[in-house]
């Protein structure tokens, strides 16, 4: 569904991807791992035309999506969901929602797909009328998971879902990715959470100075020396 | 965007109450000091203040959406009064229209006036935006190096837009003989009825722009833009074409002001520096890009300005606006309705 190739991208003129590789195959869900500063969020924020890519194809459905503006890419049903707390704070829960089903044109839809999420996530209905800023940290993941399905994806790429979460509440929101899949949509995931990252995923990419170090199905990363080695930079801990 | 009305805390309660007390006490004791004359000064200055008002929601709008201040917005309020003023020539001397509402033919040629003013400077901010400041945009609005270009970029639009209007209408002011009617009474005084025409045009615009922004999908979007162009892109909003409506509807708003004012006053090629000046004053003493809070600081000016002029020493007019706003950012630096630092995605 998503295939990235020879991606080479950064800030500025700050090199971050060095030629990264991925492929995610429909209606599964990846885990894209790998420590702070290697360019998990770098690949999504090029995936999804936040940044230029400066050299490499990604490939959409089989169509080349590299540098296509930001909204276009959503149009085509690729939406990132950003790092938690990214919601509209002076809003209320349903028009931050309305918000991100802005690309659709009938009211209908709409409804439609607000009633999706509420179904996805109960505890956004009981607090529809509040505005976001008075949201928990886990409401507001939610928040932003069910702003990101508000617009019909066919693929969402999540940045960090389970930061800075209670595990309690990371687990439930990880079911509910589960649920997403089991749904017909095909998930990215970039974790720093390697052990929940990996029960949930079917295959993991372990990225590691701005290129794909280590990649394999997630039951066998699971157990990878290498995967700890190249997340910790070298020291051995247990994940 | 929209928070609440807090004035401040209560030491800075206490100080500006001080203040206002002071200048209460200033003008009573002044020999002008008599109903009517306060009848008037509170209609003139509200009707001025408006107009401040509308500006500064301009400016308030702009510094939403790109987080830099537009020091050219005063040009497209004078070359907004132009194109009112033109639009009035050509319409002046058409006998069919007389023919056809000879009663209400001022005030029909002038709504065509206001809503020329409007459009033509809605498109012209965009055809600016686009061509002048696009490029800037690109690269990131405020907060990034590309933010102080725009600011500069704005100084020097202002001259050219200035040199324009002097080569396209020549130095001389020119009146705007728009024919409203006799004066209005209102509670014992005679008032040109262009200072309420000036009034409620410039309280229903308001009116519209918050209508426009709170209850549309558009107004959604631009709220949306406001806060995070991250964000924003990643709901699928089209930020550049958002950002160029924002430019839009702001230059458009301050072309009705011009248009408004023209009747009072005069329309000249120079009058947009002044209004640009007193604008950001009371978008500073409302609240920095807060919309209701532009109007407030509008009228706010508007009232303390005129008064002084009437009360206190008339010479010095241009002078109060400032004072007014060196006072607010002494004793509370974020305005009336103070909007927090805004957070960046």
């Amino acid at each position: 569904m998503l295939k990235i190739d020879q991606l080479i991208s950064g800030y500025g003129s700050v090199q971050i991807l060095n030629g990264a590789n991925m492929k995610v195959e429909k209606q599964s869900i990846v885990a894209l791992l790998g420590g702070n500063g290697t360019g998990k969020s770098t690949i999504l924020r090029a995936a999804s035309g936040l940044i230029r890519s400066w050299k490499g194809t990604i490939e959409f459905n089989g169509e080349q999506i590299q540098n296509l503006p930001a909204h276009e890419i959503v149009g085509r049903g690729l939406v990132q969901v950003t790092q938690g707390k990214d919601v509209f704070p002076a809003m209320s829960v349903t028009e931050n929602l309305k918000l991100g089903g802005f690309i659709l044109k009938s009211k209908q839809q709409l409804s439609d797909n607000l009633e999706k999420v509420y179904n996805y996530f109960p505890r956004l209905n009981e607090r529809k009328d509040q505005l976001a800023a008075t949201l928990s940290g886990g409401e507001l993941q939610m928040l932003c998971i069910g702003r990101g399905l508000m617009s019909n994806p066919k693929m969402i790429m999540l940045d960090e879902p389970s930061a800075a979460l209670a595990p309690q509440i990371v687990l439930d929101i990880f079911k509910n990715i589960n649920r997403i899949r089991q749904d017909g949509l095909t998930v990215l995931v970039v974790e720093q959470n390697v052990r929940m990252a990996l029960l949930l995923a079917d295959y993991g990419y372990v990225i590691k100075d701005g290129v794909i170090n280590v990649e394999g199905d997630s039951k066998k990363l699971m157990y990878d020396e290498s995967v700890k080695e190249s997340y910790l930079g070298g020291t051995k801990a247990n994940v | 965007m929209f928070n609440k009305f807090r004035i401040g805390k209560k030491g800075e309660n206490i100080i500006f109450g001080t203040f206002v007390l002071l200048y209460i006490g200033w003008c009573v004791n002044s020999p002008d000091m008599n109903i009517e004359s306060l009848k008037s000064v509170l209609t003139i200055g509200l009707s001025v203040g408006i107009i401040y008002g509308l500006v500064a929601l301009g400016i308030s709008l702009i510094y939403t959406g790109l987080d830099v201040v537009n020091f050219s917005h005063g040009e497209f309020f004078m070359i907004g009064a132009f194109a009112g003023l033109t639009m009035f020539n050509l319409l002046g001397n058409q006998d069919w229209i007389f023919n056809l509402f000879p009663d209400a033919y001022g005030w029909i040629i002038y709504v065509v006036c206001l809503f020329t003013a409007f459009v033509s400077m809605g498109l012209f901010g965009v055809f600016i935006e686009r061509v002048f400041l696009r490029p800037l945009t690109k690269k990131g609005g405020g907060y990034t190096v590309a933010g102080m270009g725009i600011i500069i970029c704005g100084f020097g639009l202002s001259v050219v837009l200035i040199n324009v209007a002097y080569l396209i209408w020549n130095p001389v002011a020119k009146p705007f003989p728009a024919e409203l009617g006799l004066p209005m009474e209102i509670g014992g005084l005679f008032l040109p009825i262009t200072y309420i025409w000036m009034i409620v045009v410039g309280l229903s615009v308001a009116a519209g722009l918050w209508f426009f922004l709170n209850k549309t999908k558009m107004g959604l979007g631009i709220r949306a833009v406001a806060y995070s162009k991250d964000v924003s892109n990643l709901v699928g909003i089209n930020v550049p074409l958002y950002i160029s409506i924002i430019f839009g509807i702001a230059c458009a708003i301050a072309g009705i002001g011009g248009t408004l004012v023209g009747p009072t006053y005069q329309v000249v090629v120079f009058m947009g520096y002044i209004i640009l000046m007193k604008a950001f004053a009371a978008a500073v003493v409302g609240g920095f890009g807060n919309l209701p809070g532009a109007i407030v600081g509008g009228f706010t000016v508007g009232i303390f300005e005129t008064a002084s002029s009437f009360y206190i020493s008339g010479s010095h007019k241009d002078l109060y606006a400032f004072l007014l706003m060196i006072v607010v950012l002494m004793i509370k630096p974020t305005g009336f309705f103070g909007v927090q630092v805004k957070m960046k995605a």
